[in-house]
């Protein structure tokens, strides 16, 4: 059934919190929004975009929604000319904005944002069924939803909320994340899903806290996952489900695994299964025809990602373009390195790079953050031995630098 | 730009054959070839020189040349950091 003008039944009792004001409000109940017309939100908080998602769910309008400062003067300017008009939230009325020439919507469309991490944020289009990728009966869950909202992540915990009964979401704005696990305790949160630099984060800062959550799911992706957060999440939460999830707004979720092992099965590549995602691997290059792709993507999706193969296993190293550092000739892996470098007791958060030298072009370094038992004078050193033992000469990381803090950036990536 | 001396050069270099459980000889005729000093040692020593001095060498000012021995590499340096 289409997703236009039919609100989902037996959604109306799912709860919407915001932890930031501490409010709980059923869905049935949440601010009514009239969409009159292909609208932006642009929002303040990720909780007041909960009521357009709703208005779209009864309505069918055509919706964008995005944080209210991702939203530049150029991105709005371009919707208000592509006839959305632009609604910002606040403190009081939303502010609503005209565009030049009105037009109606096309049903059912929802677009989606492209990160940005990469450049200028691009327009992906979506529906609520292209989104909503979860099928069956759901467990009654409560899910955190930590990320920007209107980016594809986002979208997908709302679109369980919005269309599966049992669903609550307990939403936390990207600039308060360093207060979740509290928030996420006190509401009762039992589902969470976030990119690996954010569960790095996560334990580093509030570990014990974080031990009291009784997590039913956890949920990595957005960003390489590499078995050493696995584990970490694994040993954190020893009865929930750990599950890594390979998505992008083009591509939409296309794998996920939940045997607890980083990466996938080979054998999944070259598998053809009626409404599942085919996986091919051309080159180096991670290939996906999705079902849940976006609209317009009709074909293989190149998605720029590497692979490596290793014992039956399939792993996503990193993006294509930032991955390949060539040493004097030697092509390494990033990808490998930073793994490398994670799997080591020591190291709670890994980036490596290719830096500018003479005579190779560029050598591999790499910055760390360290576990509070580490020795912080003699890492640099441990670490390069570790990398000796397990990688080519070219690979081993020349300079380590150590960070005090893992950075985070408001998709919840560290751009490693 | 504040430059390291000759000294401080020999020291780095010392850092980089170090770390890979390499001594650095005595006498700056030694050749590189022979006590294992690699492209990749001669790039990792120049990054320790720039994060030192927290500036980017030019090695284009040096020209071409070889670098063959100790000395050579400490030559080579201490002229592109007067460049």
């Amino acid at each position: 059934m289409s997703a236009v003008g039919h609100p989902r039944e037996g959604v109306g009792d799912n709860r919407v919190v915001d932890a930031a004001r501490g409010t709980v409000t059923a869905w049935r109940d949440l601010p009514t929004v009239e969409l009159s017309g292909p609208t932006v939100a642009a929002v303040r908080r990720s909780a007041d975009a909960a009521a357009y998602v709703a208005a779209h769910t009864r309505s069918g309008e055509e919706l964008l929604v995005v944080a209210a400062d991702r939203l530049t003067a150029d991105l709005r300017q371009e919707c208000l000319d592509l006839g959305l008009a632009v609604e910002t939230t606040g403190d009081g009325e939303p502010t609503r904005e005209e565009p030049p020439q009105p037009r109606p919507s096309e049903p059912g469309r929802i677009w989606l944002l492209t990160s940005g991490s990469t450049g200028r944020p691009k327009r992906v289009a979506h529906t609520l069924d292209s989104l909503a990728t979860v099928g069956g009966a759901q467990p009654p869950r409560r899910w955190l939803c930590p990320y920007s909202p209107g980016t594809y992540a986002w979208w997908q915990v709302m679109t369980l909320v919005a269309t599966a009964p049992g669903q609550d979401v307990v939403v936390v704005d990207p600039h308060d994340l360093d207060a979740w696990p509290e928030a996420a305790l006190e509401h009762g949160v039992t589902a969470a899903s976030g990119t690996p630099t954010f569960w790095r984060q996560s334990i580093m800062r509030s570990a014990d806290t974080l031990r009291r959550l009784p997590l039913e799911q956890v949920t990595l992706g957005g960003e390489p996952v590499d078995q050493a957060i696995l584990d970490q999440v694994r040993e954190l939460f020893p009865a929930a489900r750990v599950s890594w999830i390979y998505a992008s707004s083009e591509a939409g979720a296309s794998i996920v695994v939940h045997d607890g092992v980083a990466g996938f099965p080979l054998e999944w590549v070259g598998r053809r299964t009626p409404g599942r995602v085919a996986i091919e691997i051309e080159g180096e290059e991670l290939v996906l025809t999705s079902p849940h792709g976006a609209e317009g993507l009709t074909g293989p999706l190149r998605t720029g990602d590497r692979v490596e193969v290793a014992d039956g296993r399939v792993r996503i190293v990193g993006r294509i373009d930032r991955d390949e550092i060539n040493v004097g000739g030697t092509k390494v892996s990033a990808g490998v390195v930073r793994e490398t470098l994670l799997a080591h007791p020591d190291v709670r958060w890994a980036a490596v790079r290719g830096r500018t030298a003479p005579m190779v072009g560029s050598v591999v370094v790499a910055e760390v953050v360290l576990h509070d038992t580490a020795d912080e004078t003699t890492a640099g050193q441990a670490l390069r031995d570790w990398c000796a033992d397990r990688l080519p000469d070219a690979a081993v990381p020349r300079r380590i630098a150590v960070r005090p803090e893992i950075p985070l950036k408001e998709t919840l990536k560290s751009d490693v | 730009m504040s430059s390291l001396n000759r000294d401080r050069l020999r020291a780095l270099m010392a850092e980089v054959l170090a770390a890979q459980g390499k001594e650095l000889p005595a006498d700056e005729s030694a050749v590189l070839q022979e006590f294992g000093f690699r492209s990749l040692d001669f790039s990792e020593l120049a990054l320790r020189v720039e994060d030192e001095l927290d500036t980017e060498l030019n090695f284009e000012a040096a020209g071409l040349r070889q670098v063959r021995t100790v000395a050579d590499v400490l030559d080579l340096l201490e002229e592109i950091q007067a460049a």
